[in-house]
This record gives C-alpha cells, structure tokens and sequence, in this order.
C-alpha cells in the first residue's frame, strides 16, 4: 500500500522513532541477549555439561515425544476443522470458530487443572483408572493431554482465514472435472495452503515444546521421567544453577528464533500464494 | 446434447434468486443467459452445472432427470468467471488434470493424455505456453487455457460463466468472435452468462433475458432486439428514449406530442410509457407531415463515430437521444442551440401493466 | 411436478466427515473437560465456592492479577501503537528484524522469559542495577509483575493495529491535509478513530491473555501470598495442599472471566469488522 504524501515533522518522526527502538531493545533484546549471555556465563564446558547431564536429555526426549504426539494430532484437527468451517456454510459456523480459539483464552494453570479434575485420584475417573493401575496425571499422558489444549487451536487459526480469502471456485472446478474428495484435497487444495500449513505447524511445535503453566500442573515433577525441558529449567533455576538453567533454556531461546525466522519466510511466501486469488477487476 | 429447464425455484435465505424458470435449450445451440447482476443468471448457469441445488423444480438433459446428478457426474465444462485455473499447476497440468483424476479403468494413458492435451492447446491457439504457470499468462490466456479444462473431459454441454467479464475492450471483442467460431467448429451445446448485450447479440443463437429470478423474454438476437416483450428488455437491450403519457379514447398523449393510438387500446384512460431507440427518431427542420412530431433545442452534438449523436432539449427541458448517419447530419448542417422538429419514425407503446399492445405506428 | 428436497446437498464433498470429526475432537480435548470442572464445582457446592473465591488471599490475588493486567495491558496499547506506527509508516535498516522480533513473546517458552526477566530485573541484573540507585525495586515486586505482563502482551496490539493501519486509505490523511487540518489534528481526529477497535481488540487480548499468564510470572514476583501471589499460582498452590475443592472454585471463576473476556472481544471484533466492511 502507498503510505500518504503527508507525514509528520522530522523531529517528531525520530522522536516517536526513537521511543519505540528503546522500548523494543529493553523489552525484547535485552532479554534475548540475557538468555545466551546467562548460557555461556560460566564457560562452554558448564554450558555442555549442562545439556548432557541425563535428566537434561529425559527432559528433552519426553519434549520431543509430547511434540511428535501433539503436532500431528493438532495438524489433522486443523485441516479438518478450516475444510470445514472454510468451505461450507451452515448454522453455528461463528460458535464453532470461537470454541477452536477457546483454549487460547483459558489460563494454562486452568487448562493443566481440568485434566487433574478429570483424571486425577480425586477426579471423575480417579477411582476407575487408580483401580486398573493407569496412571494419567502425574505422567506421560497427562502431560500429552495438557499440551493438546492449549495448542489445538493453532494450525486450524492459521488455515482458516487463509481457506477462507481462497473461497471455493478451486474446488468446484475440480468438482466439475470430475476429481474425488480425497483428490481435490491433495491436488487442488492442499498445494494452496502448503506454506500457511507449514506456518501453523510451526507455531503449534514452539507452543508444543515450551509450554509451562499447563504441563507444570499435571507433571508432578518426576526428575528424569515427568520433567519436560521448561520444567527443567524451572527446577535448575530454583536450586540455583543459574549457568545450568540459562544452559537448557537457550535451547528454547533457539527454536524461538527459529520459530521466528520461519514465520517471516513462511509469511512471505503465504502472502504470494494468495496473491493469484486476488481477483483483478 | 439439449437442457430443459422445469419450474426452477432457488432461494438464498430471504432473497428469491429464481423463481419459477422454464426454459430450453436444444443441441448444438450457443445460448446466452442476459441479466443485470442480480437477475438469477448465475445461479440458473450453477443449476445447469449441478454447483447448485434448486429448490424446486427439475434439470433435464436429452430428457433425462439430471436434478439429482452430482457436479462431478454430469459431465459439463464449466468456465469460471475468474477461471480458477489451478495456480501450481503449469497450463498442460491444468488441461490434463480432468483427464488423470479419472478413476483408473477409465483414465487414458500417460501419451494419450498428452496427445489430447496438446490437440486442445493447439485449439485455443496456447501449444506453446503449456509449460507456463497461470500467472505467467494474459488475462486472454487464461481464458482460453480455462475452456481448454474444460473441454478437456469431453463434455456435452459447455457453460461459461462471464467469459469476457474480466478482460479489456479489445481481448473481449477477438475473444467473442473466437468463441462463436470454435461453437461453429466443435458444435457443442453451450450457454454462457453475461450482462453485457451487445456480447449476447452478436455472439448467441438464442438470447435469454433474465430479470429478477424470471425469464423476461427467449428468442434469437434478432427477435428480442426488433420485438422486445416488455419495458424492460427494451430498455436492457440498448439505449432508449422514454416518454411517459396516457391514452385517452383514440389518442396517445405523451407530453410534447400526441398520436393515434394503436388497435385494441381499450377506451379508459390509462398511464402508458413509449419507447424509441435513437436511430428511430429524426431530425428535420420543418414539421414532417404525416408523422407525430415535438419541437427541441439541440443541446449537444457528439459527431465522433459511426453515427452522429444528438442530444436535444424539449420545451418541458426532457432530453432526447436521436442518432443519424453523417451524411443527413451534413444534409441539415445541424449547429448547437438551433430548433428543430423531431418526428418518431418508429415506436413501441406499453400500457402500465407492461402488455405488449403497442405496435410499431 | 416438482419436488422439494429437503437435505441440502452440497458440491465440495466432506462436510459431514470434517464437521464430525472437528466436533468429536473439540469435545474431547475442550469440551467434556470444561464442563467436568463446572460440574465439580457445582458438586463442592456453590456457597463453599464463594467462600473459597471471596477469601482475603484470594482478593488480594485478584487485585495484583487485574490490576496488573490492566497496566500492563494499557502500557502495550500505547506502546504498541507507538511500535505498529513506526513499523508501518517509517524505512529504516533493521526494520523487517524488528518486525519479526515483534513476535518473540508469542515464540519463546514463558519460563524462559521468566527467568531472563527475573535476572535482567534483579540488583544485579543488567537493567536492575540502574533501577536499585533510585530506589526502585523490579524484582520481586508487583512492579515486575507488571513489566514480565507487559513483555507478554506486546505482540497482541502490535499485530492488531498493524494490518488495519497498513490498510488506511492514505487519501483520508491527504484530504484531512488538502483541508487544512495539521498533522497532529489529523493524527487525533482521523487516525485514531479509524484504529479504535483494533486498539481496544489489541488492549482486551494482552489483558485476557495477563490475567491467565504464569511462566512468565512466576519467578519474578516472589510468590508472596496477600502481597506478590497471582491468581493461577494461588490454583497451584491449592492443588499442592491438596485443597482440590479451592482450586476448582478459583479455577472455575477464572474461567467465567476468561468466557466474559472472550465475549467482549468477539464483540470488539465483529464491531472493528463491521466499520471495516
């Protein structure tokens, strides 16, 4: 979009200028800088150790199972609910929309609570699971669960505006030239929607492997087996292994900004393959 | 193959957008569906395709009950009106792509899918554009890559939503006569939308005039151009000059002039409207006998094109469109601000419940 | 002669299928557990509830989390504002680094950013040590509940203003010109109205999203009940004594709010979409 042919007086422009640069760098950079500053404070060798150590690497594996359980998952209900929700019209379809963003809104400590109120020894199937010996809360598949919450709503909030602009004519061509479902699906829309796809299963994975309020309340905090890598962290922090705790989190610190690098690619990329529906009149 | 439309009904929410349509359409003929936006054409090209479910009301084709066929079963082409050619697709992908997603015992061979796809290319004249990606192409292109796709399948019916809709002046016009062309080669039944009817009557066989979900009037260009059903056809189909009056007993009354009134006018007084294309009104600078006739000031003169334009002012400061040949317009040697006597060579008389009682005088 | 037909059919297959599945799956994850927790509640009894939320630590919560959130959330709308301008309207090296940096509170895990700021704020800390001299404690304070809340909730008005000043027609701000009107006036009187419901949907999803938020919380405000407790630490501390009662009471008042929150800002956005159409 052309910006207007009036602007600003040029003192004003730097000023204003100037105030948002300070606050970004205070409240964005600094930290940034902190995290890796922190990881690397007490040498390289700490800074190794610290990620070797085993319950760093049970912490990272059971990241990367929730991760490989969630993702997947999420990706599926994503596409599922932007077809439908994108390509039909029918009662209720705004209701449907607000309940997917709804995880987003609910606490993570609240989110991490319900599956307690369901699956722990005082929940609904407390008694059921204590009595076949299934342990959820306090375990893998509570922590999995947890993590399922809070990050369904991501790749469906992603495709479903992107599905949305690209409308149906793609479709019902194909419709008309006698495709299937399944091969309108893979020959005609997915190709569309790769790179917004792509975007939300991004998101999904950072919100997947960093997420804290949800997991802390289910986890129990099991060293070595029901400690996730932001558990981790937590724990190594409050016993005052800075070095050791700044060490993990840079792992994170790192696929944020790997997460970060991708969305601009990523967006880039999407805004293109929009552009083609972007009907010249 | 033919179309015959039964008792079409299509309603979106409160908005009617058919109501109650018949119509038919033999073999082998090039129809087109004419409306303003609004009129119902769409949604009755999206019933033919089976992209639309009516309401009421059945879709048959060669007389058999086709309402219940599923878009994907009946066999069509459809050309969007902003062709939806796949854009990850290189135009040879696009034409082939109706062609592989047969289910197997029916899809062609990969070498017979290219012979077709290459034949169909080189019929919308793109044979060297098949390894190009629909955004690489011109408007135009796109266009013809679209009814490529769509022939691709071997359809019995060809619909054509806004072909020329999305294009300049000058593709549409090459686009139009290359479309009535290729109908005349490859024979196929085909209807097209639009809302421009200069593109229905030089293009179509048939022209079908739409107006808020019902059929106005059906017939060649020729038959709804000269014989127009009711006010709104002759008004849609080019411009017109209106005059508002009343018949009273034998005569017209209509503001500046009166005239006899046609046969079988009845005898009460009632409202009528009149209707003349500017060609059918002249110019002269004494009264003609034997025509009804008004005074008018002229007020503009537009002499660029193939006929001269002229706007006058009447007494009561209406304004009349009279187009003439140069040749008469440099006869009278016509000059801004001068009187003048307009007489009416032909018109077309509707009482208020738009009957077609009045005939040519 | 013509029949009506009473299921609608539909082109683009699947619907059924994609419609089920999506309820089945929101059902499971979202919403069998949501009503389990209000169904708990209502068996705990619901005076028992009021007592649990209406008790002195659990106003005093409250307090710090709204109140917080409010600041923090009134801190991001002018920021942001200030941030979305300078993103939009002004070249500058570095430009695109920052735009993507916009999003870091989105992408970097809570703990992370709650450690960082914990040690960035404490007296030693890299902006602690500045702030010690005057007097002003970061760390461990309400007032570093307030800046982690603010570091939270930036990129919610970022990214809400952003697309809808990009959008503004720069004739509006030509014609408010070409009609006499300074920069600052068109600044107040054409601008910002035309912004209004994005910064107020910016401000309502950085103060829903405060009022949940604990990672990011947690480490730097020391955690003392009646003076620095959040309302989601208060939960976890219920359900660590076993006070599951307490902790559905608070969880499912949390919730409510989290409901009404929600509603506001679809309503916001259904207004900034409606005066956008």
């Amino acid at each position: 979009m052309r910006k207007p042919h009036v602007a600003e007086p040029t003192a004003v422009r730097w000023g204003v200028m100037a105030v948002a640069l300070v606050f970004l760098i205070l409240f964005l950079v600094v930290p940034l800088a902190a995290v890796f500053t922190e990881a690397f404070r007490k040498g390289v060798g700490v800074y190794l150790a610290a990620l070797r150590e085993p319950d760093a690497l049970a912490a990272i594996r059971l990241t990367l199972l929730t991760a490989v359980i969630t993702v997947p998952l999420n990706l599926v209900f994503g596409v599922v609910a932007a077809w439908a929700i994108a390509k039909f019209e029918f009662p209720g379809k705004q209701l449907l929309i607000t309940l997917i963003d709804l995880p987003f809104s609910v606490s993570p400590v609240v989110a991490g609570l319900i599956y307690v109120l369901l699956f722990g020894r005082q929940g609904w199937f407390g008694p059921w699971l204590t009595a076949h010996h299934i342990k959820m809360v306090f375990a893998v598949p509570g922590i999995v669960l947890a993590t399922m919450f809070v990050t369904c709503p991501f790749v469906a909030r992603e495709l479903i505006p992107l599905m949305q602009a690209q409308g149906t004519d793609d479709e019902e061509a194909a419709r008309v030239l006698g495709a299937s479902g399944w091969q309108i699906f893979w020959r005609v829309t997915l190709p569309n929607i790769t790179w917004g796809l792509l975007y939300g299963v991004i998101l999904c994975n950072a919100r997947a492997m960093g997420e804290f309020g949800a997991v802390s309340v289910v986890s129990g905090h099991i060293r070595g087996q029901t400690n996730t890598i932001p558990l981790h962290v937590e724990i190594l922090y409050n016993e005052y292994h800075a070095a050791a705790a700044f060490a993990v989190a840079s792992l994170l610190a790192l696929l944020a900004l790997i997460t970060l690098a991708a969305k601009t690619v990523v967006e880039r990329k999407a805004r293109q393959s929009l552009k083609g529906f972007v009907h010249e009149y | 193959m033919s179309i015959e439309i039964q008792h079409v009904t299509k309603i979106f929410g409160d908005f009617a957008a058919l109501k109650d349509v018949s119509l038919t359409v033999p073999a082998g003929e090039l129809v087109a569906l004419l409306g303003p936006s609004g009129s119902g054409k769409t949604t009755l090209l999206r019933i033919i395709a089976g992209l639309e479910v009516p309401d009421q009301g059945t879709v048959l084709f060669d007389s058999q009950d086709a309402t219940a066929r599923s878009a994907r079963d009946r066999r069509v082409g459809f050309v969007f009106q902003h062709y939806a050619l796949f854009r990850h697709m290189t135009v040879f992908e696009n034409v082939a792509f109706g062609l592989r997603v047969k289910p197997r015992h029916e899809r062609p061979a990969a070498a017979e899918i290219a012979t077709r796809v290459r034949e169909l290319l080189t019929l919308v004249q793109l044979e060297r554009l098949a390894e190009r990606y629909p955004s690489q192409l011109s408007g135009g292109q796109r266009q013809r890559v679209a009814l490529a796709r769509a022939l691709a399948v071997q359809p019995k019916i060809l619909l054509l939503d806004e072909p020329f809709g999305a294009l300049d002046a000058k593709v549409r016009q090459e686009l139009r006569r290359w479309l009535r062309r290729l109908h005349d080669e490859i024979g196929i039944t085909s209807v097209f939308v639009t809302h421009d009817q200069d593109e229905a009557l030089e293009v179509a066989d048939r022209v079908v005039i739409l107006h808020e979900g019902c059929v106005e009037q059906e017939g060649s260009p020729e038959q709804v151009y000269e014989h127009p059903a009711t006010p709104f056809v002759y008004r849609f189909l080019g411009n017109v000059n209106l005059f508002h009056g009343r018949v009273e007993g034998s005569q017209v009354h209509l503001g500046e002039f009166s005239m006899e009134a046609p046969a079988g006018m009845g005898q009460a007084a009632t409202p009528a409207v009149a209707y003349a294309r500017p060609h059918l009104l002249d110019i002269d600078h004494q009264p003609p006998s034997g025509r009804p006739h008004f005074q008018a000031t002229i007020a503009h003169i537009n002499a660029a094109g193939a006929v001269v334009k002229i706007e006058l002012t009447t007494g009561s400061g209406a304004i009349v469109n009279v187009e003439m040949p140069h040749e008469r317009y440099r006869h009278l040697k016509l000059r801004k601000g001068i009187h003048v006597f307009v007489s009416v060579k032909d018109m077309k008389l509707f009482t208020q419940a738009h009957s077609t009682l009045g005939g040519g005088i | 002669m013509s029949a009506i037909r009473g299921r609608r059919h539909r082109v683009i297959p699947g619907f059924g299928l994609t419609l089920g599945v999506t309820l089945l799956y929101l059902s499971l994850i979202v919403l069998i557990p949501l009503s389990a927790t209000f169904l708990k509640a209502s068996t705990a009894g619901w005076s028992a509830c009021w007592h649990t939320v209406t008790e002195p630590r659990a106003l005093a919560s409250y307090r710090l989390s709204f109140g917080a959130a409010f600041i923090g959330a009134a801190v991001n709308a002018i920021m942001g504002l200030v941030v979305a301008w300078v993103l939009v309207r002004y070249q500058f090296p570095g430009r695109r680094i920052i735009d993507a940096l916009v999003d870091l509170p989105f992408a970097l895990p809570t703990a992370v950013a709650g450690i960082t700021l914990t040690t960035v704020l404490s007296v030693h800390g890299w902006i602690g040590r500045y702030l010690e001299p005057l007097g002003i404690t970061a760390a461990f304070s309400p007032l570093g509940v307030v800046i982690a809340l603010i570091f939270i909730g930036l990129p919610f008005v970022v990214r809400t203003v952003q697309p809808v000043l990009q959008a503004l027609d720069p004739e509006l701000e030509e014609a408010a010109a070409s009609l006499g009107a300074g920069r600052w006036q068109t600044f107040a009187r054409v601008i910002i109205p035309e912004l209004w419901p994005a910064l107020l949907t910016g401000f309502a999803l950085a103060f829903a999203r405060a009022i949940g938020e604990y990672g990011s919380v947690v480490f730097i405000s020391g955690n003392m009940p009646m003076r620095t407790e959040i309302t989601p630490l208060l939960i976890i501390t219920k359900l660590e004594q076993y006070d599951y009662a307490g902790a559905t009471a608070i969880g499912v008042f949390m919730l409510l709010v989290s409901f009404a929150l929600l509603l506001v800002i679809n309503l916001l956005q259904w207004w900034s979409g409606k005066r956008h159409a």
